[in-house]
């Protein structure tokens, strides 16, 4: 778990390593033909006529949807639902996770009752479950949250517990020696010197939240951005379809930039550890 | 001796939790004290037998089995590939990376309802939506990973007389290695993932469509066998998976 | 009476079933404001003796008394300056010094007050608000003194503190410590591989045997105090370096002699 090399190096890196380096303007001219190109393509094709708009609608027309649904809320209504559900449940995970994960990494008794449970059932696809917890809590809020919480708790309950067993234990010499207990070292060594593990946990667990609540909502229910996705697929509307999936994407991608900030903010003093998902 | 006892001991220990777990979970459903749809894991266990024994598993077995690893390799060959390409060169970088970046915040399940109005609802929406979902973080893992790359291991390679394709097989490939072995477990499990909930969403056989149709007709002990079977395929591949990393990196000093 | 007193120390490690003995009937006794060096071959225990006194490990036999007591875990009594800094990286140099005072509960200005002085007595004041990792290895170096002079600990215990710095740095720092010994009058007890620096500092040079470590000889050093850099040069003091350095060149050399001992080193 290195963290990424100093930028300066990394360039230099790039410099010797890679062929083709040239110009800027290039370079950056090139970023926005990729990009450019696909959509360019995308427009004509939904324009030729070609294919029907029911496979392919005009991204125009897409937006212009979009700006409808924006305009009667109804965009918003399902945002916020989708929003809520992996909200909540991606919390629960996080507080739970965190401490069961500092539990396990500190005291040899919960290590050994857990560690093992964890480490077994991590790899096991608990969408599987799902159908079981629809029975339990039924089909509103409660069974999604539930399922987007199993999922993600995974992640933060073992990133906690490297975070923690990996704590420099002079740190810990340190604070007994200026007379700390063991309160004070959670809240004031293991929470700051495990943070830059249970971030990347928190990273892995994100995406994983919105992936479930998108299935969720897909399976059962009649709000959400996986319902608007998969009700306007079964009923051919395909532009509702792709705002669904503007939609969910916008969402992801405010979502992980506010990571990336928060992670900023709050672990200044280390550089991040290149993510795995 | 003594410490061998140590370890057998330890090991006991840890794994007590999960034996003590389903031991529980036995007595209280012997008691009559669970719901009606939580099993027994006798029952459950009777069952799979039996599904063993007929065949029936095998079938939705395989189906989900061809569907994931066909999946899964796809979008992984292709996100080393075009990750590692992105790493080490200037020009793939600025073709590629941008069009992640754009499209790497929407789950890819989303994209599933698009791929079966495209594709039909049979196999090629399914493999594709998993090959898109592995593609992502392989591809991302593999170029960091190529990333990197030290410098003067590359000028001293050079230094060598090292021709770029040894540079890339010899220094780029064993650079990048664990980190494409991150991305692919997490593409792992991402692929089991999608693999279920479109199986459970729109599919005719599979261990997936296997848990919805048990969920419809009330079938429990069906549902458990599929469930306790898509733990074990998920659990397997997963030490399958370190395993082969295991192999590959035996230069690496093997972490926990 | 002492301020520090061991008696019979012994203490023995537990690797993969054989018992591997780093100190072994060792004996000290420290007066109140005497400034002890320590220099021994690498692994006869010296850091394994310091952890002892902070209270961070056990010992396996003997008896340690501080103030004639004996020691149960680690207290504020006995300032541990690590070897490795042991800086909070998420605190900068002030919030690090402000870390040990806090604990006290003073009120907020007067802690900031103490943690400020400190910061000053070891001219760092002007990089407050930097972080360790914006700081030089010297600089670190101090605020982990200051950070342990702050909350006002008894003894001193330092680690090879000036282990990693550069030659100039490390000359600078020497001075600096005796500077602030002799304005604090604390008890030091410093761990050291550069014999020059066990004399200049030291009332006392202790010298290990390889292991299992244990008291080779006590060196007197009759320097007169206040002492300045200019005593590495004169005769009395190349007569020590001379001495101590023919001390330890024979447990070196019978350290190396036994291989598997040679073995992992902590740091
Ligand atoms: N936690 C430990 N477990 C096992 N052996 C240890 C441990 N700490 C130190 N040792 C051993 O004790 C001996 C003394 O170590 P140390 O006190 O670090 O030596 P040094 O004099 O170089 O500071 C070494 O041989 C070392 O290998
Ligand atoms: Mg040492």
């Amino acid at each position: 778990m290195s963290s990424g090399p100093a930028p300066g190096k990394r360039e230099k890196a790039r410099a010797a390593g890679r062929v083709g380096v040239q110009g800027r303007g290039w370079s950056r001219a090139r970023k926005a033909t990729s990009c450019l190109a696909i959509l360019g393509t995308w427009e004509v094709v939904a324009h030729s006529g070609w294919v029907s708009p029911l496979l392919l609608p005009s991204i125009a027309g897409v937006l212009q949807e979009a700006a409808r649904m924006a305009g009667n809320l109804s965009l918003f209504m399902h945002v916020g639902h989708s929003v809520y559900r992996a909200l909540v449940g991606f919390l629960l995970a996080t507080v739970v996770g965190v401490i069961i994960g500092f539990l396990m990494g500190r005291f040899r008794a919960a290590e050994l009752a857990l560690e093992r449970f964890f480490a077994v059932t991590y790899p096991v696809p608990k969408i599987s479950i799902y159908p079981i917890l629809v029975f339990i809590f039924g089909l509103g809020n409660v069974s999604k949250i539930a399922l987007i919480f199993l999922e993600c708790v995974y992640p933060m309950v073992i990133n906690t517990y490297y975070g923690t067993r990996a704590v420099n234990p002079l740190l810990f010499w340190a604070a007994r020696n200026m007379g700390a207990g063991p309160a004070v070292i959670f809240r004031r060594v293991v929470i700051p010197a495990a943070a830059p593990h249970i971030f990347s946990g928190i990273r892995i667990a994100m995406p994983i939240a919105l992936v479930l609540v998108v299935i969720t909502e897909m399976i059962g229910s009649n709000n959400g951005l996986g319902y608007l996705i998969i009700y306007s697929s079964a009923s051919f509307r395909s532009r509702d379809m792709f705002v669904g999936i503007l939609g969910i994407g916008v969402v992801g991608f405010i979502f992980d930039n506010l990571l990336v900030w928060a992670r900023r903010r709050l672990i200044f003093w280390e550089r991040e550890t290149r993510f795995v998902a | 001796m003594k410490r061998r006892h140590g370890r057998v001991w330890r090991a006991a220990q840890s794994y007590a939790s999960l034996l003590g777990l389903v031991v529980l979970w036995q007595g209280l459903y012997g008691l009559g004290w669970l719901p009606e749809y939580l099993l027994g894991p006798s029952v459950i266990v009777a069952q799979f037998g039996e599904m063993v024994t007929s065949g029936e598993l095998f079938g939705h077995l395989r189906s989900s089995l061809v569907r994931s690893y066909a999946g899964f390799l796809a979008g992984s060959l292709l996100g080393i590939g075009l990750g590692l390409l992105s790493g080490i060169s200037r020009r793939a970088e600025d073709l590629f990376n941008p069009l992640i970046s754009l499209t790497y915040p929407i789950p890819k399940i989303a994209i599933l309802p698009v791929l079966i109005v495209w594709f039909g609802i049979g196999d090629a929406s399914k493999i594709l939506v998993i090959l898109l979902a592995c593609f992502y973080p392989v591809f991302i893992n593999a170029y960091y990973g190529a990333r990197a790359v030290d410098r003067l291991h590359v000028w001293s390679a050079l230094n060598m007389g090292a021709t770029p394709a040894q540079i890339f097989r010899r220094i780029v490939l064993p650079t990048a290695l664990p980190q494409i072995f991150s991305g692919l477990r997490v593409a792992l499990a991402l692929s089991f993932i999608l693999l279920f909930s479109a199986e459970m969403i729109g599919a005719s056989s599979g261990l997936g469509f296997l848990i919805s149709f048990a969920e419809a007709n009330l079938r429990f002990d069906i549902m458990f066998v599929a469930i306790v079977t898509i733990a074990i395929l998920g659990f397997a591949n997963d030490r399958l998976l370190v395993y082969v990393r295991q192999r590959a990196l035996t230069w690496e000093a093997r972490r926990r | 009476m002492a301020l520090l007193e061991i008696r019979g120390l012994r203490k023995a490690f537990e690797r993969g079933g054989t018992p591997i003995v780093a100190l072994e009937n060792l004996n000290l006794s420290v007066g109140e404001g005497e400034f002890v060096t320590i220099v021994g071959p690498s692994g006869c225990g010296k850091s394994t003796l310091l952890h002892i006194l902070g209270g961070f490990e056990e010992l396996s036999g003997g008896e340690v008394l501080v103030n004639g007591r004996a020691i149960g875990g680690p207290g504020r009594d006995r300032g541990m300056v690590f070897q490795e800094f042991a800086l909070f990286p998420w605190r900068t140099a002030l919030g690090n010094v402000l870390w040990g005072v806090e604990l006290e509960g003073r009120p907020r200005g007067e802690a900031l007050e103490v943690a400020e002085r400190y910061l000053e007595m070891v001219g760092l004041l002007p990089f407050k608000d930097l972080y360790p990792h914006e700081l030089s290895g010297g600089m670190k170096q101090r605020v982990a003194l200051a950070r342990v002079l702050a909350f006002d600990p008894r003894v001193l215990l330092m680690d090879e503190p000036f282990g990693s710095l550069d030659a100039q740095t490390r000359e600078l720092m020497q001075e600096e410590l005796n500077r602030i010994w002799e304005q604090t009058g604390k008890t030091v007890l410093f761990v050291t591989h550069d014999i020059e620096e066990a004399i200049y500092l030291g009332d006392r040079v202790l010298v290990l045997t390889a292991r299992p470590g244990t008291i080779k000889e006590v060196v007197e050093i009759k320097l007169p105090r206040p002492r300045d850099i200019q005593v590495k040069k004169q005769e009395p003091y190349i007569a020590y370096r001379n001495a101590i350095w023919d001390l330890l060149r024979e447990e070196v050399l019978k350290s190396r002699l036994d291989v598997p001992g040679v073995a992992a080193e902590t740091p």
